[in-house]
């Protein structure tokens, strides 16, 4: 009734199942027990699948298997799969002892070469002709390979060009691709000015582009990204100066920057988009204030009323566009004042000027500076250095008489 | 012959059949009719056709756009019931196919082409000229956000000159006959300001300011409504225009600078005072409120409510409309009298604003009592996940009946 393959294996599951028990209850370890257990558990399943498919014994006198059985099979030829695998294997356990998302590299790889080793391996048993058995294969996995496979060749061709992109110097991008595109054109030209062109020819030009990409991708990667030079915001130059004084400090004693908070200063600093002229939309922007030659400060609001200097009314708690222009000689940037703030620097809480500024704009120029306002003017009941009195202000750095007082109802 | 189901003869039957398509028709007539005459009530007060200034007059200027439309419409629509009717399928021959009348063709193309370049040339006129502001005299910055409207008269030399800034909400005060410049934006979503009977209407975009020019013939309230659709509340998003004589206007703004006046002490409208700073004075602003040290008090709902801002109460009683304008705080007949007042006596009964035998306190009490039961608002203050935990409009209070007695009596002295 059972071969002798499957008696031995259920001897041998009874022994892990009593094995496991004794275990269990003597020693009262759970490794162990879980050990044998596991044991157990897997020579039953093999037991049982022994027992089902008889061993795969084939008796000397079974006619059938000497042409259906294995050994009756053509013999496959060689795959690269099973190496692939293993080396999946290895890419796995070194990733485990160094480099952590080298493990998802490996298991990707492993899934990868695991599937392809499967396909293969059911192919060449699908029936006893070579030919026919390929062609399951390709009508099997190539729905699947070549997406996959295009997708990923053409990502890493994709990556080494953003690698490149990134070593270039703002000139070498011009001259690169200047060289690249007229590279190109004179290939065209070349394939277009010929009667017949082997398609081997073409695919020996692409292939070789290809290589030629991913090899100076794999370079530029190596070398690294260039320099890109990183400049402050004026906001983030002022919370420089208020959270972190001391740093600032000492960053000013080296002659990074300036000393003092940059909204007060009329110096240049390293700011983002240095001598910027940025013009906005009328529509988009409430107020116009500008800085006249003679350092005064007038503002414009659409409409028909004319220029005023006393006083800017804005609305609350509603982002308004405030359009800076400087129609002086010098470079100026304006800033608002909106009284003081209370903020935590190195773990203190300090009271601070609460300004915003624009960049330093040159003679002519143009700047938005937006600006929110959260509680009526009548709220800022203390004296403004930055003004002619208490309340908000704008005023430019340097500039003394360039004061222009902000309302908020 | 007879139907040998009914049992009538045949002449009879058809007769019948007449007769009642023919009941059917004057129903149907009837009913066209009287649709029509349903948009042509009298005291509409957001009337398009009762135009009240110049810039509606311009848009009502062009209502023979109306009628070359409706002409052509109609000259349409019979044509196709004619061809439908004269070459319906009574079984005779398909129709020799051609190629087409290349004259009636050209000619049906130029005809609408002129008809159209004679409704362009007035059209683009009229919307070149509301767009002009060299010629206006007051600006008003509007700022719509959910679910009211807030009007600040920034300082200026228009307006008859204005020193300080004057915030108020609901209710836009303008001079008659003088054309006001509205600088319009929104805190959050785009709104549209429409006061039909002044001029057409304007989006209010948030990061934009657009700009829209407005003037009144003569005083009175103009009604008007948000009308692009801007959330839950958006019906409920009103407007008025009150426009004063010269002297009102002037009155209206001395008024609006006054200073605070502190209700007599014990009295419930001081009560009224300290329950307003215990329960609104976190995002109402009532200016010249002072606090037991003395300092003013400086709503903050910039860090309450999600837009970043709530009506300023401090004139309240000076405009006679609440949340979003769109519940009286006048009882009926008094409405009446103000809404229905002849432009010479405008002025005056607007600047009473709210008095006490006036005043309808039903509406003001249910909202204090419960807000979010009388506006749809997000203020469920269990979900404000979305905003932040900022309300969405003014949340339930849990006021009692005595705090909005007091309430009451205290808001009822703000004028």
């Amino acid at each position: 009734m059972f071969t002798t393959g499957s008696k031995f294996l259920i001897g041998a599951s009874v022994l892990a199942v009593v094995a496991a028990i004794l275990y269990g209850v003597t020693q009262d370890g759970v490794l162990g027990t879980v050990g044998l257990t596991s044991a157990a558990v897997a020579i039953i399943g093999l037991a049982t699948a022994n027992a089902l498919l008889r061993d795969s014994n084939v008796f000397l006198d079974d006619e059938a298997p000497a042409d259906t059985s294995s050994a009756a099979q053509y013999a496959p030829g060689s795959s690269p799969w099973p190496l692939a695998f293993a080396f999946a294997g290895v890419i796995v356990a070194v990733g485990l002892v160094s480099y952590q998302p080298i493990v998802v590299i490996g298991l990707a790889l492993l899934l990868a070469a695991g599937a392809e080793w499967t396909v293969s391996a059911w192919s060449e048993r699908a029936s006893g002709n070579v030919d026919h058995n390929a062609e399951v294969r390709s009508r099997l996995s190539n729905p699947l390979e070549y997406p996959v496979g295009g997708a990923i060749a053409i990502g890493i061709i994709i990556y080494a060009f953003s690698r490149v992109m990134l070593w270039l110097s703002k000139s070498g991008t011009v001259v690169a691709f200047s060289v690249l595109a007229a590279v190109v054109l004179a290939i065209g030209f070349a394939i277009a000015s010929r009667r017949s062109v082997q398609p081997a020819a073409i695919g020996g030009v692409m292939a070789f582009g290809a290589v030629a990409m991913v090899a100076v991708g794999t370079a530029a990667g190596l070398d690294g990204e260039r320099d890109i030079p990183e400049f402050e915001t004026t906001t983030i130059w002022q919370e420089e100066a208020i959270l972190h004084p001391a740093e600032y400090a000492a960053g000013a004693e080296e002659g990074k920057h300036p000393a003092g908070l940059i909204c007060e200063s009329p110096e240049e600093f390293p700011e983002a988009d240095e001598r910027a002229s940025e013009t906005v939309a009328l529509k988009s922007n409430a107020i116009q204030v500008f800085l006249r030659a003679d350092g005064s400060l007038e503002y414009d609001t659409p409409g028909n009323l004319p220029l005023g200097s006393d006083a800017v009314t804005i609305p609350r708690s509603n982002p308004t566009n405030v359009i800076f222009r400087n129609e002086s000689d010098e470079d100026a940037r304006l800033s608002l004042d909106m009284g003081t703030m209370t903020v935590e620097a190195d773990g203190e809480e300090v009271e601070a000027r609460h300004q915003i500024c624009t960049t330093l704009i040159e003679g002519g120029g143009a700047q938005l500076l937006t600006v929110e306002i959260d509680q009526p003017s009548f709220a800022f009941s203390d004296p403004n250095p930055n003004g002619a009195g208490p309340g908000i202000w704008f005023f430019v750095p340097g500039t003394e008489s360039a004061t222009l007082e902000v309302l908020v109802p | 012959m007879r139907d040998p189901q009914t049992g009538t003869t045949l002449s009879n039957v058809t007769h019948l059949r007449s007769a009642g398509r023919a009941r059917h028709l004057r129903l149907a007539v009837l009913a066209a009719a009287g649709l029509a005459v349903a948009g042509c009530a009298e005291n509409a007060p957001q009337d398009i056709f009762q135009e009240k200034g110049s810039n509606a007059e311009a848009i009502g200027d062009l209502d023979f756009v109306y009628y070359i439309a409706i002409g052509v419409g109609v000259i349409v629509a019979i044509v196709i019931a004619w061809v439908i009717f004269r070459y319906r399928d009574r079984g005779q021959p398909i129709p020799e196919q051609t190629h087409g009348k290349p004259i009636l063709e050209i000619g049906l193309t130029i005809l609408p082409a002129l008809i159209l370049v004679g409704v362009a040339i007035p059209t683009v006129g009229t919307l070149m000229a509301l767009n002009e502001t060299d010629d206006t005299e007051c600006i008003v910055n509007v700022t719509g956000q959910q679910w009211w409207w807030e009007f600040d008269y920034p300082v200026q030399d228009g307006c008859g000159g204005i020193d300080e800034p004057i915030v108020t909400s609901g209710q836009m005060v303008i001079p008659a006959d003088t054309n006001v410049l509205i600088r319009g934006t929104s805190r959050d979503v785009i709104h549209s300001f429409w006061i039909p009977a002044l001029n057409g209407k304007r989006d209010m975009v948030p990061g934009r300011i657009h700009t829209l020019r407005m003037q009144a013939y003569e005083p009175g309230l103009y009604a008007g409504q948000c009308a692009e659709f801007c959330g839950l509340s958006h019906a409920n998003m009103r407007m008025e225009v009150a426009a004063l004589d010269d002297a009102g206007f002037e009155a209206w703004k001395a008024n609006q600078l006054e200073d605070y006046e502190a209700p007599f002490p014990s009295t419930k409208a001081a009560a009224g005072e300290a329950a307003f700073i215990a329960n609104c004075s976190r995002c109402h602003q009532i200016d010249g409120l002072l606090d037991s040290d003395g300092s003013p008090i400086v709503a903050r709902p910039d860090q309450q409510v999600y837009s970043g801002a709530a009506p300023n109460l401090t004139n309240f009683m000076t405009r006679n409309t609440f949340a979003g304008a769109s519940w009286d705080m006048l009882i009926d007949d008094c409405r009446e009298d103000v809404w229905e007042a002849p432009s010479d006596q405008f002025t005056e009964r607007y600047l009473e604003g709210v008095t006490d035998a006036c005043f309808k306190e039903s509406e003001l009490r249910e909202w204090l009592r419960d807000s979010t039961a009388k506006k749809p608002m997000y203020a469920d203050p269990e979900e404000l996940e979305e905003t932040d935990g900022l309300f969405r409009g003014m949340p339930y209070l849990a006021l009692s009946e005595d705090q909005i007695d007091d309430l009451l009596a205290y808001l009822l002295e703000r004028k």
